[in-house]
């Protein structure tokens, strides 16, 4: 099937499940991704009326993990009592991860979320696409058999579809969320274990190359924080760089706020982050510096056996002990 | 040049601890630099940002009266960094300060007007800059009756006690004193401010009240105020807000369409009406 | 005020010609975009170009500026004031009318009040602009709605107009006059020139396709500070702040002192900063008014488009449309003003405080 073929099926199924579930009533609230105002953008959605579900889109284009909604407590009034709301959320493999992880810490109730899976083919890079456009304006954007087809004034690119992808889709196994309560489709994931080739890839680098690819990347951090809110796991109540007792590291955009800025965001991600690229698609400047949370969801992979939201019994490794974890960073084993 | 964000250094000359939890202090600064203290022209009401070197920086009202000269008086209580930071220091050592910003208590308006002060707790900083000023020699035969009612939760938290005794003393400014409950050695009326507001029944004729406290205080005085005639002109309170710059720069007090630091932090009940509810 | 031609290869000549005195400012291709940079080699200035992702607002409202610097010794403190870099000239070359426009509405914000921003009216006072007209708008803007065109002359000291292989020179102000003293080189330009120069200005007024409606926006928004359309517009914001990040027009800004602990010394900088920011009105209480997502999105349209207004009797936006480009969830200023435009006119607004 061609990927404008497999999004208009996921469309339809969306559309039918989410039409249903608002009229029964078994949700109070449905969140997806609609047509943005301009090209390349599909800007998440609030569906509370049944007939509003035709707004609901699937182009390849949403890259909020939506499940950051989630961690709004949402209530309503059912004869005087507040009562928490049902809430419906289009769920592609990440955004399914990420409700497991938020449920497996405590930050929303399973009961009250309806994962609505659907059978994700990965997300447009716009950001690569834009890059290499050098500035000109995109007018229009479309994904065609294969091919997304951008248009300007007076240009018209194509762009294969397989290499434009996201480099995080690129290597997802998790493209149907595993947790779910609705399939909207078939399932599409793959029995291939993933052999973090993108991670051993940089292991191999020099510790100088590796250095030039972070401050390359970095460089251009306005420290806006853009990554953190997207981010659905990121939901501290007081962000490590908001502390003032103490002050960890300043406010400014010296080379050593942007790095320990990201390192530390990194580590406060570890074996918790669900790959979803929310960050890349929200960062103005296009900072993509996933290679250092797919290391560490790597290790977390062969340390611990443990994968990121696909298990919803299972506690991450930053928040349980077992008797047989691996010590070798600290004893000889 | 940068005249605006520097702040003129000035040493600490004396510390009184107010209460008796120990985390309210009365700071006495003195400026290094004499042309400083001519420069620094304050009227009751305005603040001034206190920078603790190496901590940082707070806005503090002004405690004194300009007609206290030589020195300026700033009472903090210990919450944050900067002012644990503050109460840290001994007498000799430096505290940088800019000002004096913000508006002020509209000490000309009031004149020919009787004066009601309703303080509570240790907001009363800036009503005892104003009550000073009312009744300094040259300015009292300005002002018409002056009532000061302040409440208390405990006589420990009592702030400016010496201060109260001399003006206890005078036969021209009536003060009232309220605490929340009886206590021991109490000699003052027992009860929440709201409630001795209604028992003063303090005239609204040709009046101005004045009112600075915890929110509960405010909420519960402000309708014994209205019950007594008051009018949203005649009510005036002082604004907390986060601030940084002090000078209506850097967009943090801003409140509708006014800034808290600068047409602040004194607004008329009218004034605050018609802002949006975000302070 | 005689129109000049100047060729496009002659560019690298007015930058040799005028750089002796000046920081020349003008767009460059990056690796990630359009950025305005100071220019060392003329070959890189790129005039054939939409808009830079970031307004050159940097150059007179620095992301990092240091107020000044202090040393402890004991009690005792020394301040220094970092030494006046303010000094020198500078020229941004190729600026667009609406980022050129910023400014004014820059020093309309920081001129009011008893106290005046000597930094910023230092930095502004040696910025000379060189315009750029916008033969090109995008379809995110919307300047014409703003009090603003895609060739709006006044807030520049020359002004550029691309006729394709070269451009009409304007001489706009006394200060652009001495500019063009020392291009004396410059070519007369033609009658043909002026009507191309006339034409592409047609043109562009012609392409702006969004129509903002700000008529009774103000009013709208003053009234209405509590209805319910807050909940819809705020509803997918994240809070991060880009659209304070990339608006010529937000100033913004925090005061932090930098402590060098161990050598006893450090700097008090101002940062840029955004109302988006949960922090930015929490108090050391603990308490803050603007308590979720909502009041702080709010905050920032009520400013730009209200309280501006009630202030100083213009809008706080210029219409470049950046806030609409680099929302991550594309929270468009247009649906936004459209959504208050379509608020059902409503008797009194119930008690406000």
């Amino acid at each position: 099937m061609t990927i404008q073929a497999q999004n208009d099926d996921i469309v339809n199924n969306v559309k039918d499940i989410a039409k249903r579930l608002l009229e029964e009533g078994s949700v109070d609230l449905i969140i997806g991704y609609t047509k943005g105002t301009i090209p390349l953008k599909a800007p998440p959605f609030f569906v509370k009326k049944p007939e509003d579900v035709e707004r609901l889109t699937w182009d390849n284009l949403g890259y909020t993990n939506l499940a950051k909604y989630l961690l709004v407590k949402r209530k309503k009034k059912i004869e005087d009592k507040e009562v928490d709301l049902k809430v419906g959320i289009i769920a592609k493999g990440c955004v399914g991860r990420a409700i497991v992880q938020l449920a497996v810490e405590k930050q929303l109730k399973r009961e009250n979320v309806m994962i609505i899976g659907f059978p994700c083919n990965g997300l447009i890079d716009t950001k690569r696409i834009e890059k290499e456009l050098s500035g000109k304006e995109i007018l229009n954007a479309s994904v065609q058999n294969d091919e997304i087809i951008v248009k300007g004034k007076d240009f018209e690119k194509i762009y294969p579809f397989e290499e434009y992808t996201m480099a995080l889709c690129k290597t997802c196994k998790n493209r149907t969320p595993l947790v779910l309560d609705v399939l909207a489709g078939e399932n599409n994931n793959t029995t291939v274990m993933d052999d973090f080739f993108d991670v051993t890839t940089m292991e191999a680098q020099t510790p100088e190359q590796k250095w030039e690819h972070i401050n390359g990347v970095l460089g251009d951090c306005i420290r806006c924080n853009a990554c953190r809110q997207a981010c659905p796991v990121c939901y501290c109540n007081l962000c490590f760089v908001d502390q003032n007792k103490p002050i960890w590291f300043d406010k400014t955009f010296d080379r050593a706020d942007i790095f320990v800025f990201h390192l530390i965001r990194s580590l406060h991600l570890a074996g918790r982050c669900v790959s979803c690229g929310a960050c890349y698609g929200a960062c103005p400047v296009g900072i993509d510096l996933n290679v250092l949370n797919r290391k560490l969801e790597k290790l977390a992979k062969e340390r611990f056996d443990f994968v990121a939201g696909t298990n919803i019994e299972t506690l991450p490794p930053m928040m349980a002990f077992k008797m047989d974890d691996s010590q070798e960073f600290m004893v000889e084993e | 040049m940068t005249n605006l964000y520097v702040p003129k250094l000035t040493t600490i000359k004396s510390i009184v601890t107010e209460n008796g939890a120990n985390d309210i202090k009365t700071f006495e600064l003195v400026f290094k630099d004499d042309n400083d203290l001519n420069e620094f022209k304050y009227i009751p009401g305005q603040f001034a940002e206190l920078t603790i070197f190496g901590k940082g920086e707070c806005p503090i009202g002004i405690a004194s009266s300009p007609t206290e000269s030589g020195s300026l008086k700033f009472t903090v209580k210990k919450m944050g960094t900067v002012t644990a930071a503050l109460h840290n220091l001994d007498v000799g050592s430096t505290v940088g300060i800019r000002g004096p910003l913000g508006n002020s208590w509209p000490v000309e308006a009031m004149k020919e007007k009787n004066i009601v002060i309703v303080g509570g707790g240790f907001a009363f900083s800036t009503l005892r800059s104003l009550i000073e000023y009312l009744i300094a020699d040259e300015y009292r035969s300005y002002y018409k009756d002056i009532t000061v009612i302040y409440g208390n939760r405990s006589k420990s938290e009592v702030l400016y006690k010496s201060d109260l005794e001399r003006w206890q003393q005078r036969n021209d400014i009536n003060v009232v004193l309220t605490l929340d409950r009886a206590e021991d050695g109490w000699n003052g009326k027992v009860g929440f401010v709201a409630p001795i507001v209604k028992e003063v029944a303090p005239s609204s004729e040709n009046a101005i009240a004045v009112i600075c406290g915890p929110p509960i205080m405010i909420k519960t005085s402000i309708p014994e105020l209205e019950a007594l005639q008051f009018t949203d002109e005649q009510i005036l309170s002082s604004l907390e807000m986060r601030m940084k710059c002090g000078v209506g720069k850097c967009g943090r007090c801003n409140v509708g369409n006014k800034f808290v630091c600068a047409d602040g932090p004194i607004f008329s009940r009218a004034e605050l009406k018609q802002m949006p509810g975000e302070y | 005020m005689n129109e000049k031609i100047l060729l496009k290869e002659k560019i690298s000549d007015v930058f040799d010609a005028l750089k002796g005195e000046n920081d020349i400012i003008a767009p460059v291709k990056t690796d990630w975009g359009i950025e305005f940079r100071q220019i060392e080699n003329p070959e890189d200035i790129a005039l054939d170009y939409l808009n830079s992702k970031v307004p050159p607002k940097a150059i007179w409202l620095p992301k990092v500026e240091t107020l000044y610097e202090y040393e402890i010794d004991g009690k005792d403190v020394k301040i220094k004031t970092p030494p006046e870099k303010l000094g020198k000239k500078v020229i941004v070359l190729g600026i667009r009318p609406c980022d050129a426009h910023s400014i004014k509405i820059l020093d309309t914000f920081f001129k009011q009040g008893s106290f005046e921003d000597d930094l910023f009216q230092k930095r502004k006072e040696n910025l000379s602009f060189i315009g750029l007209g916008c033969n090109s708008p995008r379809e995110t803007c919307f300047c014409t709605s703003v009090a603003g065109s895609p060739f709006n002359k006044q807030d520049v000291d020359v002004f550029l107009t691309d006729l394709g292989e070269k451009y009409l020179v304007e001489t706009i102000s006394d200060n652009g006059e001495a500019l063009i003293q020392q291009l004396p080189w410059l070519e007369d330009s033609s009658e043909a020139d002026i009507e191309l120069a006339k034409e592409q200005e047609r043109l562009a007024e012609d392409s702006i396709k969004t129509q903002v409606n700000l008529e009774n926006t103000s009013k709208l928004l003053d009234n209405n500070f509590y209805n319910a359309v807050w909940d819809e517009i705020s509803a997918t914001c994240l809070g991060c702040g880009s659209c304070s990040f990339f608006c010529p027009t937000c100033h913004c800004f925090d005061v932090i002192d930098e402590n060098d602990y161990a050598n006893h010394r450090g700097r008090r900088i101002r940062v840029w900063d955004t109302c988006q920011s949960p922090l930015f009105t929490l108090q050391t209480s603990g308490y803050n008014p603007r308590t979720s997502q909502k009041e702080r999105c709010r905050q920032r349209l009520e400013h730009k488009f209200c309280y501006y207004p009630e202030n100083y009797g213009i809008v706080g936006c210029v219409g470049c449309g950046r806030c609409i480009a680099y929302c991550p969830v594309n929270n468009d200023v247009r649906d936004i003003i459209a959504k208050v435009n379509n608020i059902e006119p409503r008797t009194e607004e119930a008690g406000k405080t």
